[in-house]
């Protein structure tokens, strides 16, 4: 099991070396105090948004809708606080129940009347940002609070307050994975379902319940998000799903299920934002980007796939390249 | 006749992988009008030599002659076009096409650039005439039982003109009566002077197909076909060396009680089912295919609820709504299927051990790692499991240590009633005698074991008593030791008779 997980983390973690090695090599603004803190404040919400996706992932499910779900809370969550009045800790317990709603409408769906999952949260993509639009004439809601943006900018002992929430949610995250029947059982309802339930576990409840995970954590990204802009917007978290669902793939996590390490979906986040970073610092314009992030999420998943080909093949080089009166040998 | 020159040949075929030879010059002579028996445990290079000759590996030296001139089988294709058929354990059939489509996949007949839709379905039906088989060329190939589906890969096989049609691992999910019809099949095949290459891990139907058989053992061959007598028991010394352990029963029955079901039905084929088991014994259920067997299997581990009757443990009445009451109660089913029903291919064999019983390993909501170890490898030693097992993925174990390991999980969550469905399907005769043996400790520890098998032999040789199905119910209850073969098939047949 030891074993398992530093293989399993490795991989990920040398691409993120690297990259940043690369980005820090090529452009000179990277390594700023300004520009680094910057990127904490980037990653932390897709960082956090991706726990979920990737829990979801490893039931053998997959999230399509917490951008929208994203949407559709910072918009309740503004609304009830301008309009409303309502003291901002309630509102933020409220935006929370509701994320655990909406990722409970998913669960059911999927886990009770089983229909796949990327039906329903595909549907749920469409319906979460239609109903953000049915609130305030589907106008962003601006200058929400004058307390709200320090959630988000504060910081604690110099070190941006959203560190702490990353670091916070995947302790939580990487312990209940690690260290509970639960995580273990989420990994064996993605690995092999029809096991899973003749060993006695509760395929249906666990499914449910890495939905309703999935909802909390877009709560939070939502929180967060209306934080950092002091605003609610049913234009946010557009294209959120995606990322996060890359972030959990580049960290290693398998769309087939029950393989995968949660921390590892921080470092695949981390990985996009910095190469995203890096184009920015270089103007590079946001379609190349684009392009840029597809070619990395396959190269990522490729070199995870063929890994152990790869590793062949360079051997096979470096000995023919040491022993050149030798002939290598590359077998099955 | 020319019977003795060999269409197929092989010669000092050698197929290295990195660390292993997995066939160490290998010489096979296969002549038209002959089924021929590949046989040998797990890991003994049957598999890499059925590769070679469909063109999937190449032999790293050595050659293959096809009527005495040397070929290349470069891959499938060319192995195909060759006259090399192969009928895998998974078919190569395409599950939403019609059976003539199948047949003809990959060489539609054509008119112009149409599909000629009569064509294919008239040569489809005669394919089908030739063999002597009833099945619809507009049937969907999904919509077939397994035997029919093998049919289909089989008139594949004709139609392509293959000399030589290899079947591996043929009947492992078929009954009785659809071995009997893939054997006659098989035969006919044989008399119009084809050469079949049949690999199976039952003996029992080995010696009553083949006309020779070749044994390998470590890569290497052991006893060609003319050294091979036809007969269980030579050729199992020949692939193990031993056989009198063959079957290990340990006599462990008590009087006491521990299940006793009560005329239970379920609406899926149980119909009025009634027997006991005692402490330390092991209760056979024998019947055919689709006599109900799996299904009271299914009925005593919560997967199929009762619509009446009753099921007690221990003298305490059970209410079973799932699979999880009927753990909780002590009830273990070690599954039909190992690879879709059993085993996690995502994890270890340790986790595969463990996941039954997490409970046993939860200390204040947590997972004690350290226990967990513990217990497992405990387990791993005592049923003898490769102490790899701990920390290895299970998909890169051999059947033998997969099943243990799914065994062991049941003794890890501490059941009492082991229900074990078709426990030595696919596994090599060394292992199948370690499972035997894990039997006995089971029944010596006290626990109660129901034994589900198609394979008589073993049913007969390992169970107390058997019950005989039919229909969804207990027809019969017998001492296994005043049974023979005979009558197992003869009353299961019988019954389903009467029955019909």
């Amino acid at each position: 099991m030891k074993r398992l997980v530093s293989n399993q983390i490795v991989g990920p973690l040398a691409a993120l070396l690297l990259v940043a090695v690369v980005v820090a090599l090529t452009t000179n603004r990277f390594l700023d105090v300004g520009n680094l803190s910057n990127l904490i404040l980037q990653v932390s919400i897709v960082a956090i948004v991706a726990i979920g996706s990737t829990i979801v992932i490893f039931t053998g499910g997959i999230d399509l809708s917490p951008g929208s779900a994203i949407a559709l809370m910072t918009m309740v969550f503004a609304m009830t606080i301008k309009f409303g009045g309502v003291p901002l800790p309630f509102a933020v317990l409220l935006v929370l129940l509701i994320g655990v709603f909406l990722g409970a409408v998913n669960g059911v769906l999927t886990a009770y009347f089983r229909i796949p999952s990327f039906i329903t949260t595909l549907a749920a993509l469409s319906a979460f940002r239609g109903s953000a639009f049915m609130f305030n004439n589907g106008s962003p809601v601006f200058s929400v609070h004058p307390k709200l943006e320090p959630i988000f900018y504060g910081s604690l002992l110099g070190v941006p307050l959203p560190l702490f929430y990353v670091i916070g949610l995947y302790a939580l995250a990487f312990f209940v994975m690690r260290y509970t029947a639960f995580g273990r059982t989420i990994y064996a309802v993605g690995g092999n379902p029809q096991a899973a339930a003749l060993s006695g576990l509760n395929v249906a409840r666990t499914r449910f319940l890495a939905f309703v995970i999935a909802g909390a954590m877009a709560a939070v990204g939502a929180v967060l998000m209306a934080a950092r802009l002091n605003s609610g917007s049913p234009n946010y978290g557009v294209g959120m799903e995606l990322s996060a669902i890359a972030a959990a793939v580049i960290g290693g996590a398998s769309l087939a299920g029950g393989r995968g390490q949660i921390v590892s979906t921080v470092i695949g986040a981390l990985t996009i934002v910095i190469v995203q970073n890096a184009l920015n610092l270089n103007a590079v314009p946001a379609s190349a980007q684009n392009v840029i992030i597809g070619a990395i999420i396959v190269t990522a998943v490729g070199v995870d796939m063929w890994r152990g080909e790869i590793g062949r093949a360079l051997a096979f080089i470096v000995g023919a390249l040491t022993s050149p009166g030798q002939k290598g040998k590359v077998d099955q | 006749m020319e019977e003795s020159v060999p269409v197929w040949e092989l010669r000092n075929v050698t197929k290295r992988f990195p660390g292993v030879v997995a066939n160490d010059s290998v010489s096979l002579s296969l002549v038209a009008g002959r089924i021929h028996g590949l046989l040998g445990e797990n890991g003994c290079g049957k598999s890499t030599l059925v590769k070679v000759l469909c063109g999937v590996h190449q032999p790293d030296s050595g050659e293959i002659l096809c009527a005495g001139r040397p070929v290349v089988l470069a891959d499938p294709i060319a192995a195909r076009r060759a006259g090399i058929a192969t009928v895998f354990q998974e078919f190569s059939l395409v599950q939403t096409l019609s059976v003539a489509e199948n047949i003809y996949l990959g060489r539609l007949p054509r008119n112009r650039w149409r599909i000629d839709w009569p064509a294919m379905r008239e040569g489809a039906r005669r394919v089908l005439g030739r063999i002597h088989v009833a099945i619809d060329p507009d049937a969907i190939v999904g919509e077939l039982s397994t035997a029919g589906q093998q049919v289909v890969e089989i008139a594949k096989a004709i139609a392509a003109n293959a000399s030589m049609i290899i079947l591996d691992e043929p009947t492992t999910a078929l009954g009785p009566d659809e071995i009997a019809e893939l054997h006659r099949l098989l035969l006919r095949l044989r008399d119009d002077g084809r050469i079949i290459l049949y690999i199976s891990h039952r003996l029992d139907e080995v010696v009553e197909l083949v006309d020779e058989a070749t044994i390998l053992k470590d890569g290497r061959v052991v006893s060609n076909a003319a050294e091979t007598p036809v007969e269980i028991r030579a050729i199992v010394r020949k692939m193990v060396g031993r056989v009198e352990e063959h079957f290990p029963k340990a006599a462990n029955a008590t009087g006491d009680a521990l299940l006793d079901v009560r005329s239970i039905h379920t609406s899926n084929r149980v119909a009025g089912a009634s027997f006991t088991v005692g402490r330390g014994e092991v209760f056979g259920l024998g019947g055919v295919l689709g006599s109900g067997r799996t299904e009271i299997a299914r009925a005593l581990f919560g997967v199929d609820v009762l619509r009446q009757g009753e099921i007690r443990l221990r003298g305490k009445s059970l209410k079973l709504l799932s699979s999880r009451d009927a753990i909780a109660a002590g009830i273990a089913l070690v599954p039909e299927n190992r690879k879709s029903d059993g085993l996690f291919f995502n994890f270890s064999g340790l986790e595969n051990i463990s996941i039954a019983g997490l409970g046993r390993i939860t200390h204040r909501a947590m997972l004690d790692h350290a226990r967990e170890r513990r217990l497992t490898h405990g387990l791993i030693q005592s049923l003898r499991i490769t102490p790899t097992a701990g920390t290895a993925l299970v998909g890169e174990l051999s059947g033998g240590n997969q099943q243990k390991i799914v065994i062991a999980r049941w003794l890890f969550a501490e059941a009492e009633l082991f229900v074990l469905d078709e426990p030595t399907q696919g596994i090599d005769v060394g292992a199948k005698i370690a499972v035997y043996q894990l039997v006995n400790e089971l029944t010596a520890a006290g626990k109660g074991v129901i034994l589900i098998s198609s394979d008589y032999d073993e049913l007969l040789a390992m169970s107390d008593r058997i019950g005989i199905v039919s229909r969804g119910r207990i027809v019969a209850i017998r001492d296994a030791r005043s049974l023979d073969k005979a009558d197992l098939v003869k009353a299961s047949a019988d019954q389903e008779e009467l029955a019909a």
